[in-house]
């Protein structure tokens, strides 16, 4: 596996436990959402830190009480046309005010990566053969025709910012001031 | 029209780029057919029967003289030398090769067209009436707001894996000539006490096995807030929307689950957490997309011309294609003017590359260079000065586009169906056809008057046969074509969904069977009375003995 | 597969660079023509024919396999069931530019 870098953060790194096995203390564990909602601040305290993975089916409000208590998250996809995956990493930054890492795992494909970033992801597990088609994908649009909730503005707002390099352009369509 | 800046086209081109190699990686197998096939979807690339299927955007119908005859060069090019236009105003070429289409989407391109998200669980085309701006009857031009919409739905990054398909549609006219009770989302132009601009938004429309006609969630939204109360609607979908079973994913299953005022409640209960976000555009990008569809200008002409007079008295055909193939321009002596591309023993919505071209020169000539593709199937010259009919009209005929039935019983919607669709159930061409070659007679047909009749192959419904007036469903009857037959179904203002009459029939008894409809009709029917209202009138009874009774 | 065989079954799918429809020859290579296929009366032939058949699909030369049932007409197989029979010979509407006309795709 091979580790896609979004958006620059330190990439966790941590032990993934499962619905019953014990934690190492101290360590960073990735737990199933489902565990991590039955578990009280005993579980919390003795680890370093806490990382929730999360299917795309849980609601971001079952997020909700424990974002605050979570370093990362990492959001599973069963199949990469399941869009429920975005809508969470967009709930997390969006309305959890979540600043960690998010992480996409399961069978995302590269042609997904620019959506990814801009839903909220930091970084994604990819086989090895992939990582180059990754980042490939990554460089192959540079502008939005969306607002983003990861500070990306729309060409609509662009296009009459102060800021458009349009005006260096040689195209010359636009404004001339 | 609108025009791209040097956004648009870097977008556009970036996604021909994208796609050409994606086609590269599928053909060296680093990409499998599994993954491939949503990314080619994505693009409009289906396979169908016989060979692929490309469906390039029309967005919301309108195109320019230029664009059709691009179009017209890639049927010839890289096609057979013809197009079929769709239900959702955009167009299908029937055999393009894959190693080709990454050529057809460059070419695209250069005239500021492109095919993404006309397939896929995606935003697709958003569509609209096809005289927008053009028609003396409505509260605003729809269009600019159907181009912010094409803009933002363009690569959501969260929206581009919705559990389904999903369909918008506007209308700025009361007379709803887009469907718009029949989509994911309707968009109804409305103008609030103040004056000022908004939509009154219906959720949950669509057809296929579960038909639903949509219900509002908002009487008003502001046009400076679409794009936020927009992406509210699609939030609360795209996590909620069902995705274990493909027939039960689209949004009007779940509006129908959560009832249409929790749906309301929830959409704007997100929309409150996101209406002050910049996700709206601002007003100085409102204002530079509407200018691209400022009026053209027309002189004021007369609305009587003798010219045309004398010809009507002379001709039949040429005065019933005036009166039916017309619609009142908002500028006195104009026209919108529907081109059928229903001749009586054709195929409904196909069109050859020698047609394309011409009514691309027409609309040089005679229509600021303006084309419009209309939901029923049709091309619409928008901007037509009267005194200028006599001579298109001459100039269509000779190549077969002079009939006269826009709106009248033989102005059939007809899907692929059989011959090219690998989920048909049966055949929807020859049906229309042989429909159209049985009520062959313009004089019969204007008698007849307004008739809708819609066909599709099967359940899916791409031929909008709930909303027809006389819908027809292909289905399979032990491995034969067999024909359901739906009345009182309609896709304006006052939509309806049709309901099956009885038992199916073969191709033959189909037919006979709509002849009989037709005969109630214009036996009961009451002084002026259109078959819809005289249907509605009547109930099914009185059809069912006549079509049923002596089985 | 499931479904049980009742006659000779053989196998339809679509060139994957042009879309272009084949049957598959009992060697496991493709022709236009329905009545070059291979046909296979059993399970055990029908999954030898299919195995051969994903073969072609991995290595990208085809794609939408499909085992099909065959009616015999003059010693050759030919599809049984109108859609399939369709993807024989071209769409029954526009005769004059299918594959009636234009077997080996040339427009
Ligand atoms: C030939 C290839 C085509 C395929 C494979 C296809 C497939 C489908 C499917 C599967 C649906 C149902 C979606 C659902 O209910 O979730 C659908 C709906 C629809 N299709 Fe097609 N279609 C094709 C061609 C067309 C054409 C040519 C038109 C226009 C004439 C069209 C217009 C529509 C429309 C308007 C709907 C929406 C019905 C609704 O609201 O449920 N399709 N199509
Ligand atoms: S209604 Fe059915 S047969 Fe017709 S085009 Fe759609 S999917 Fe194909």
């Amino acid at each position: 596996m091979a580790l896609v870098n979004l958006t620059g953060v330190t990439p966790g790194t941590w032990d993934v436990i499962d619905t019953d096995s014990a934690p190492r203390e101290g360590a960073a564990v990735a737990v199933p959402l489902a565990r991590l909602a039955d578990e009280d601040e005993t579980f919390f305290k003795a680890v370093g830190s806490v990382g929730a993975i999360v299917p795309t089916d849980a609601a971001y409000t079952d997020l909700a009480p424990l974002a605050n208590k979570l370093a990362f998250v990492v959001i599973d996809f069963p199949a990469f046309g399941d869009g429920r995956g975005f809508s969470l990493a967009v709930r997390l930054r969006k309305d959890l005010g979540f600043k960690g890492e998010i992480r996409a795992t399961g069978p995302v494909i590269p042609d997904q990566a620019l959506f990814l970033k801009r839903a909220g992801f930091d970084t994604i597990d990819v086989a090895d053969d992939r990582e180059a088609a990754f980042k490939a994908a990554l460089e192959r649009f540079g502008a939005f025709y969306q607002t983003d909730f990861v500070g990306q503005l729309s060409v609509a707002h662009l296009r009459h910012s102060k800021t458009d390099s349009s005006d260096k352009d040689a195209d010359g369509e636009r404004k001339a001031s | 029209m609108y025009a791209y800046d040097k956004y648009d086209h870097a977008i556009t081109n970036a996604r021909v780029a994208e796609f050409r190699d994606q086609v590269e990686r599928r053909v060296k197998g680093e990409l499998t057919e599994e993954e491939f096939r949503p990314l080619r979807l994505m693009n409009g690339l289906y396979l169908q029967l016989h060979a692929y299927m490309l469906r390039v955007a029309i967005p919301y119908g309108t195109l320019s003289a230029n664009q059709m005859r691009r179009l017209a060069h890639i049927a010839r090019k890289y096609d057979k030398g013809y197009g079929h236009f769709t239900t959702r105003q955009n167009i299908q070429y029937n055999w393009p090769k894959l190693s080709e289409t990454p050529d057809i989407l460059q070419e695209l391109a250069e005239v500021e067209m492109h095919a993404i998200q006309t397939s896929g669980n995606c935003i697709r085309n958003t569509t609209t009436d096809q005289f927008a701006g053009a028609t003396a009857d409505e509260v605003a031009d729809p269009r600019p707001y159907a181009e912010l919409i094409r803009q933002w739905s363009t690569f959501h990054p969260e929206f581009s894996f919705l559990p389904r398909k999903f369909k918008i549609a506007i209308t700025g006219a009361a007379l709803d000539r887009a469907a718009v009770k029949w989509h994911d989302i309707g968009l109804i132009l409305k103008k609030n006490d103040a004056g000022e601009i908004g939509f009154e938004v219906l959720v949950g429309g669509g057809m296929g096995r579960t038909p639903v006609i949509g219900k509002t969630i908002n009487e008003f939204v502001h046009e400076r807030d679409l794009l936020s109360y927009l992406e509210a609607i699609l939030r609360v979908y795209n996590e909620q929307g069902r995705r274990d079973n493909k027939y039960k994913a689209r949004i009007k299953i779940l509006a129908e689950d959560l009832g249409a005022e929790e749906y309301a409640r929830q959409t704007n209960e997100e929309w409150a957490r996101i209406k002050d976000q910049p996700l709206d555009v601002p007003a100085e990008e409102a204002a530079r997309i509407k200018s691209f569809f400022r009026a053209p200008p027309l002189p004021v002409l007369p609305d009587d011309v003798p010219a045309v007079d004398e010809l009507e008295k002379k001709n039949f055909l040429f005065k019933a294609w005036v009166k039916n193939n017309t619609n009142p321009h908002k500028v006195p002596g104009h026209v919108n003017l529907t081109i059928s591309l229903k001749p009586h023993g054709g195929i409904p919505g196909d069109a050859t590359a020698e047609q394309m071209d011409l009514v691309a020169a027409l609309a040089d000539e005679y229509s600021q260079s303006e084309i419009r593709v209309s939901h029923e199937q049709n091309l619409i010259l928008p901007h037509v000065a009267k005194k200028d009919l006599p001579a298109i009209w001459a100039d269509l005929d000779e190549v077969g586009l002079g009939t006269a039935n826009v709106g009248l019983l033989t102005d059939i919607i007809a899907c692929p169906g059989l011959d090219y669709c690998s989920l048909a159930n049966a055949r929807s061409i020859p049906l229309a056809q042989a429909i159209t070659e049985r009520f062959d007679d313009i004089k019969r047909l204007q008698d007849i008057g307004p008739l809708k009749i819609k066909i599709s192959g099967c359940i899916n419904s791409c031929g909008h046969h709930h909303a027809g007036h006389i819908g027809i469903l292909g289905v399979d009857r032990k491995g034969e074509e067999n024909y359901q037959l739906l009345l009182g179904g309609s896709g304006a203002e006052d939509a309806s969904k049709a309901a099956i009459l009885g038992p199916g029939f073969d191709e033959h008894g189909i037919i006979d069977a709509v002849e009989k409809v037709v005969a109630v009709y214009l036996g009961e029917r009451e002084d002026g009375e259109e078959f819809l209202a005289a249907y509605r009138r009547l109930g099914p009874a009185v059809f069912k003995e006549a079509v049923y009774g002596a089985r | 597969m499931a479904k049980k065989i009742t006659g000779p079954q053989m196998i339809v799918a679509n060139r994957l660079l042009d879309g272009r429809v084949v049957f598959m020859r009992a060697d496991g290579s493709w022709s236009t023509v329905a009545g070059d296929a291979g046909t296979a009366e059993d399970e055990g032939g029908v999954a030898a024919l299919e195995t051969l058949a994903q073969k072609s699909a991995h290595a990208n030369e085809v794609l939408s396999i499909e085992v099909i049932e065959a009616t015999i007409r003059d010693g050759k197989p030919f599809p049984a069931h109108m859609k399939f029979a369709m993807q024989a010979t071209g769409p029954s509407v526009r005769t004059d530019l299918g594959y009636q006309v234009s077997p080996n795709w040339e427009r």
